[in-house]
């Protein structure tokens, strides 16, 4: 081909994909719903004046970009900081050597439950697992109370659960094989196929369904529920479990993770400490409905306060290591 | 002597600089899983089940494939073969279920089945996935197939015509003439069906590629979603092998020559059946998901026209830049590798776009991510080079075969004339060849553009953090936002799409106009 041509297409090439290189950055992946993390983001570059590179991913695209990237960048990371919107993830990350502990004044306020004891990941804002329920279809008096009275015949075929072996739902049958044992929840989750569960491919999925009238109610997060509420009069959604002899509700916290050997590990850390303030729990609690952990911060009225749920007791590091275990069985109910 | 050298070099370094940049990732992938893996756990993947889900992923591909082939086919040979008024819109409006993400028109295939029949039970199927598939993919058909109708000589036709009926005519001159364009297109959407995973998860089928799917994002085991993968990439790569085989010499590809007049027919009494035919099937396959979109985003309790073109606004102008310089790319290397290929026998580089252009998105996103995450290439890595080179890998083969097929148009004598006549040959191409091949190099721009614009799979996992780009956009926001929004964000990217197919195809019809008798 004549030089010049190929010269030109090189220069136009170029042109079209040139970009600005800054140092005064922090690159930030996040499995969080781009519509809720995306402002938080910003704020925080207008504070502080460092550029943010984000990287988003969704629960509904199972987190395959962030989470796979992560792990192949393993040896030259470009990612500083990782904003899951559960911990789990960040617990198969530390497994794999991928984050490093970080401690500092602001991660102390968050309560010991709600961050890994060697400080590899750090929770924020938390969502809670919630019925979300179709008004037209099921009256509040007759719908379940604990999550084991799905297995009622009453509701058979008319309830949804979101793929097991993906995002907050895989944390939350984990923590219940982890409750139960593994007979017992086995036989549980057996119950639910046999009461025709309709396993949706997410929890965005279930909160459409329900909102729509396909069934009348489903196991989701706050933050969808609380949108559903947004969207329709239709819908209403209830903490399960309560009782007092119940196991109680999931609570699942964002949590940060520093990556080790990040290029910007310093701005990292200025913004871990950042999102661990009552500011950016005041906006999530604002924005999506989620439920501060620290303590003092002040919500809208509609968003549920932990001090007002009976949350389910969990270990996340032990549910981390059960969920490895069951996986190949979750896996092979949901192709049954 | 020293000018075979000097052609040896012109033709080693950009073959050795394609291997490098573009297959060797994968290469090292694939190395990487065998010496990494336990030997006993390393083909674990063959087994029964694994074998009877590629089965039953190949049946439900082959079905998909064979729908859109024939509706394509169909839809071509009317738009490509008769005058009446609106060919134009409808092989407009036709291309554009191609602009739409498959998921997004899942989606709205289920709404529509929920409003229409109060049940979207039905959809949730094997059917589902087929009929998504079908109607997704068939431009590609109609594009290739109509592209190989027009390039037929009017004097086979006429021949024909003289000794028999129209019908016949069709059956034994025009159908044997595009077979190859026909098997080529049953093959591509073959391909495509197969490796999407997002419409049979969405419906809840399992397939082989939502099983590596799986491997990979939910189990996180690398070894053994390489290894399916390596299986999956070996029956498309058996498949290409056998079209490239028994197809890509067949006469088609040599009977029409350039400056030869394409025989169009009147649609005569015809006429309502045909705009019936054509106006069913845009009914169905875009006007009901539009209308779907465009009732979700009016159905929510504000109105986020507006607020999705904020979100969308600094996507469009990078999104257009990129696709723009991805179209350049896979267009200049598709005239380069077609070139080779069909004037000088040299298959190498095609072969490597082939290889790639049957990898999965999401081990062409880890092969590129572990090549060239070293500090030393951060300069690709880092910015939008590393999107250029995945939508080189994905769509590379795409424009060589289109090129491919132009260049076959044009007789060698052309260029052997001007060659005795001591005229050289950078002069012969520029002056000769590149004017002839100026309407499929400008549709393999298109087509490129199209595709880049477009592209999930491989995008999500190499873009580079901080840069926004329409369908990440609009997938990202999608989770959680209303249904209204990411309605109105789905109708703002196909909008913009739409309007720049408009200014292609205003473009295109004065470059055929006047290169296609050059």
């Amino acid at each position: 081909m004549n030089k010049n041509y190929l010269n030109l297409i090189l220069v136009a090439i170029l042109i079209l994909t040139g970009c600005k290189n800054n140092t005064n950055e922090v690159v930030v992946y996040s499995t969080v719903d781009q519509v809720f993390s995306e402002p938080i983001l910003k704020d925080f570059e207008r504070q502080t004046g460092i550029v943010v590179k984000a990287v988003y991913d969704t629960e509904e695209t199972k987190s395959t970009g962030v989470m796979n990237r992560l792990i192949a960048e393993k040896d030259n990371p470009i990612c500083d900081v990782f904003w899951s919107g559960d911990p789990i993830r960040n617990g198969v990350l530390q497994s794999k050597g991928i984050t490093t502990p970080y401690q500092s004044k602001q991660t102390s306020l968050i309560p010991d439950l709600f961050k890994d004891k060697d400080n590899h990941w750090i929770g924020f804002s938390a969502r809670a697992r919630v019925m979300i329920y179709n008004l037209k279809l099921i009256s509040p008096d007759s719908l379940p109370r604990s999550i084991f009275d799905f297995t009622q015949p009453r509701f058979k075929g008319n309830f949804s659960l979101a793929n097991p072996l993906f995002g907050t739902t895989t944390f939350h049958i984990a923590t219940i094989f982890e409750k139960l044992g593994d007979t017992e929840a086995e036989k549980w989750m057996n119950d639910l196929r046999t009461n025709g569960v309709v396993v949706a491919t997410s929890n965005g999925d279930v909160k459409k369904r329900v909102m729509n009238g396909e069934l009348a109610f489903g196991l989701t997060d706050t933050d969808d529920a609380f949108e559903a509420k947004k969207e329709s009069d239709d819908v209403d959604y209830i903490f399960l479990d309560q009782q007092e002899d119940a196991i109680g509700s999931l609570i699942m916290p964002n949590a940060l993770s520093l990556i080790k050997n990040s290029p910007h590990s310093e701005n990292g850390k200025k913004f871990i400490n950042y999102m661990l303030s009552q500011e950016v729990e005041a906006k999530l609690a604002i924005s999506c409905a989620q439920m501060p952990l620290i303590k003092g911060t002040v919500v809208p009225n509609h968003v549920p306060s932990l001090d007002n749920i009976k949350p389910m007791q969990v270990d996340y590091k032990k549910t981390s290591e059960k969920l490895e275990t069951i996986q190949p069985w979750l896996k092979a109910w949901t192709e049954k | 002597m020293d000018r075979k050298v000097s052609r040896n070099i012109a033709h080693i370094v950009p073959s050795l600089l394609l291997f490098v940049a573009l297959a060797l990732p994968f290469l090292l992938l694939i190395l990487q899983w065998l010496t990494s893996s336990n030997k006993m756990t390393l083909f674990s993947f063959f087994n029964g089940p694994n074998l009877q889900l590629i089965g039953k992923s190949l049946l439900i591909s082959i079905i998909a494939a064979m729908l859109s082939t024939f509706i394509g086919s169909i839809c071509g040979f009317l738009l490509y073969k008769f005058k009446f008024p609106f060919s134009g819109f409808y092989k407009l409006m036709l291309l554009l279920p191609l602009l739409i993400s498959p998921y997004i028109f899942a989606v709205a295939w289920k709404d529509g089945f929920f409003w229409l029949f109060g049940n979207a039970a039905t959809v949730y199927s094997e059917a589902g996935v087929i009929m998504v598939h079908t109607f997704v993919f068939f431009p590609f058909a109609m594009l290739i197939t109509g592209s190989a109708l027009s390039q037929i000589h009017s004097g086979y036709e006429e021949a024909g015509l003289m000794i028999g009926s129209f019908r016949r005519m069709v059956i034994s001159i025009i159908f044997p003439l595009i077979r190859p364009a026909i098997t080529i297109s049953f093959l591509l959407i073959l391909i495509f069906s197969l490796s999407d995973f997002s419409v049979p998860a969405f419906f809840g089928v399992r397939t082989f590629t939502t099983e590596i799917f799986t491997q990979f994002s939910a189990l996180y085991n690398f070894s053994l979603a390489l290894g399916q993968s390596v299986l999956l990439l070996v029956i498309c790569f058996l498949l290409l092998l056998a079209e490239a085989r028994y197809l890509s010499d067949a006469p088609f590809f040599s009977v029409s020559v350039k400056g030869s007049i394409s025989k169009k027919y009147d649609t005569g009494k015809r006429k309502i059946l045909v705009h019936s035919i054509l106006w069913a099937l845009l009914i169905i396959v875009l006007l009901i998901p539009v209308f779907i979109l465009i009732v979700q985003s009016l159905s929510g309790r504000a109105f986020f026209f507006s607020q999705a073109l904020e979100f969308m606004f600094p996507a469009i102008l990078q999104s257009i830049k990129l696709a723009f310089a991805g179209a350049l790319l896979t267009t200049a290397v598709g005239l380069w590798t077609a070139s080779e290929k069909e004037r000088r026998g040299r298959k190498f580089p095609n072969f490597l776009l082939l290889l790639t252009f049957i990898v999965p998105s999401t081990v062409m996103g880890i092969a590129l991510i572990r090549y060239y995450n070293l500090p030393a290439l951060h300069f690709i890595y880092g910015t939008s080079l590393i999107l250029l080179i995945a939508y080189l890998g994905k769509f590379g083969f795409i424009t060589s075969r289109i090129i491919g097929n132009g260049i076959k148009q044009i007789p060698v004598s052309f260029e052997e004339a001007a060659s005795v006549m001591g005229i050289p040959s950078n002069k012969i191409f520029l002056k000769i060849s590149l004017p002839l091949m100026i309407p499929s190099l400008f549709t393999a721009f298109v087509l490129a553009f199209i595709l880049c614009l477009g592209e999930l799979g491989a995008t999500m996992m190499v873009y580079p953090p901080g840069m926004e780009l329409m369908p990440i956009k609009t997938f990202t926001i999608s989770a959680n936002a209303p249904e209204a929004l990411t309605s109105s964000m789905t109708l703002v990217n196909l909008g913009v799409t739409v309007v720049l197919i408009m200014l292609f195809f205003i473009a295109g019809k004065w470059i055929f106009n006047k290169f296609q008798y050059a």
